[in-house]
């Protein structure tokens, strides 16, 4: 579902962040990327989701060979992955409702359907009671939390989450990941950057180690760090 | 694309367009201004070539004749004339009717000359009296005639016509020079009116690429802001002109009705198309250069 083959990707300022990598990952995964700060998981998803083309190799999303895409088919090669960042990423000047349904009005989802749908994301991450409230009103788990049902609301094969608990303390953030072990269990797979020892130690999910450019640890069942 | 996703477009295009109110009042400032002086240069030039066409029309050369010419020399040289594809039209002028004219002309004073309508005494020439199609080849065709044999002298309105041909020129090359660079610094404006658009908008359209959003659902609201600044610009000078204009022709055939100017309604047929049009290219090139540049869409 998700290939790596022989991937390189070197910036124009010729740092090279990706190193001749494999990665596999299979439908309805739960995957940690973990990884010091520079490490290259950033860069990872970025190629997954098109937003950077690799310098070499081939990646291979949903049956896709993603560096092929068409400039004007990246928008619906998007659509089938929902993206979080660890700021959030939401509009101050709407209330929880509209954050989430605009993902829907911007691809013309019809009338009838956003409704049903931005409910039913925001039933799932728990802020059904919220939906007239501004981001500034609410907390940083909450924010995370529309971030969250924005990115389900498509109902996408793929969720692509950066550092989504970087903002966030401890119990807060144990909220969000469970909420994404919640959308992995109803089939989507999740493919989580983090540098979060303690989630990452939790949890016992595949767990993908990145060091200077280079897969060094792959790992089902694993911890943030490798253990003998 | 559906209705509901136009209505939307439209809508965020007015939302950006109140937004950012003192640079679009600017960019539409700067369209009017243009448009306002696009159009008084149409106006002033449909109406010099209107008045020019009165004045050319009036224009003709004339051919004196030698003295002592005989009716078949005359017949000869009026053959040779018309014969000039310039030509539209000569006239046989004999001394006799130039002698008439010139009495109906001097009306009371007349009498002066008396006396002179004896063949032997009229101190005046035969001559032809020559139009031509295009007042424009009338120094040429003076030329020519000139050459011909039995001619004397040859008189047109060289410096008038010379004169006019000038100054419509001169008049169209500053109105043009001025209107491109006007034309420039409307687009120039309404592209910045639009980058301000892109970067107060910037968190929503990386959230509309970031769920996939397509290009055209992300640059058609930036183009319609452009649209409407344009059409803005372009509505104001149009009214303003044409109520200007109408006021203008009313106190002219009030006051100078020798003067005719154009009629409101002609002018306005094809000066309203051009505004309008210019108008909105002018919004359109201003978007699309920010787009490219600022929108990376
Ligand atoms: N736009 C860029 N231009 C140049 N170098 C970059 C760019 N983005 C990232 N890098 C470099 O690539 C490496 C990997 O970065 P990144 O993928 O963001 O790491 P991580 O997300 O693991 O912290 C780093 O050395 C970083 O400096
Ligand atoms: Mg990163």
């Amino acid at each position: 579902m998700i290939e790596f083959i022989s991937v390189t990707k070197r910036y124009p300022n010729g740092a090279e962040a990706l190193k001749n990598t494999n990665l596999c990952i299979e439908k309805g995964e739960f995957v940690f990327l973990v990884g010091s700060s520079g490490a290259g998981k950033t860069t990872i998803l970025k190629l997954l989701y098109r937003e950077l083309l690799p310098t070499r190799g081939t990646i291979k999303v949903l049956g896709r060979d993603v560096v092929k895409l068409k400039k004007r088919e990246i928008p619906f090669f998007r659509r089938n992955m929902g993206l979080v960042f660890q700021d959030f990423r939401l509009l101050a000047d709407r209330n929880v409702y509209e954050n989430v349904a605009f993902a829907l009005r911007v691809i013309e989802t019809p009338t009838r359907e956003i409704e049903k749908r931005v409910m039913e994301s925001l039933e799932l991450v728990g802020l059904k009671g919220k939906v007239k409230s501004k981001p500034s009103e609410l907390s940083g788990g909450e924010q995370q939390r529309i971030s969250l049902a924005r990115a389900i609301v498509n109902q996408p094969a793929i969720i692509l989450a950066d550092e989504p608990t970087g903002n966030l303390d401890p119990d807060t953030s144990i909220d969000i990941v469970n909420l994404l072990r919640v959308v992995n269990l109803r089939g989507t797979t999740v493919i989580m950057a983090t540098h979060d020892q303690e989630i990452v130690d939790r949890l016992r999910k595949r767990v993908i180690e990145v060091e200077d450019g280079e897969i060094v640890r792959d790992q089902l069942k694993g911890g943030y760090r490798h253990e003998a | 694309m559906r209705l509901r996703t136009w209505a939307y477009f439209i809508a965020e295009a007015f939302k950006s367009i109140f937004r950012n109110g003192w640079m679009s009042l600017a960019s539409v400032g700067v369209v009017i201004i243009t448009l306002f002086l696009l159009g008084s240069f149409m106006l002033l030039n449909y109406n010099i070539a209107f008045l020019s066409s009165d004045i050319k029309s009036q224009i003709e050369v004339v051919a004196f004749l030698d003295e002592g010419v005989n009716r078949s020399q005359v017949d000869q040289l009026y053959l040779k004339i018309t014969g000039f594809e310039e030509v539209e039209e000569a006239v046989f002028v004999s001394r006799e009717d130039a002698l008439q004219r010139l009495r109906a002309q001097m009306g009371e004073q007349g009498y002066l000359l008396e006396g002179y309508e004896d063949q032997g005494n009229n101190p005046l020439r035969d001559s032809f009296e020559v139009r031509t199609f295009v007042p424009e080849e009338v120094p040429e065709l003076a030329g020519k005639i000139k050459q011909l044999s039995g001619v004397s002298r040859v008189d047109y309105g060289s410096e008038v016509l010379d004169r006019l041909f000038t100054v419509t020129r001169i008049l169209n090359w500053v109105g043009v020079a001025f209107m491109i660079a006007l034309g420039i610094s409307a687009t120039f404006l309404i592209a910045n009116t639009i980058k301000l658009t892109v970067f107060t908008r910037r968190q929503e359209i990386m959230i509309m690429k970031m769920v996939g959003a397509s290009d055209w659902f992300i640059r058609w609201p930036f183009v319609i802001e452009g649209l409407v600044l344009g059409l803005l610009g372009s509505l104001v000078p149009v009214a303003g002109l044409y109520f200007g204009y109408q006021y203008l022709v009313e106190w002219v055939n009030f006051n100078i009705p020798f003067l005719a100017l154009m009629p409101t309604a002609e002018v306005f047929q094809f000066l309203l198309q051009t505004l309008f049009i210019l108008g909105i290219g002018l919004g359109i090139l201003g978007s699309s250069f920010s787009l490219r540049k600022f929108l990376k869409v």
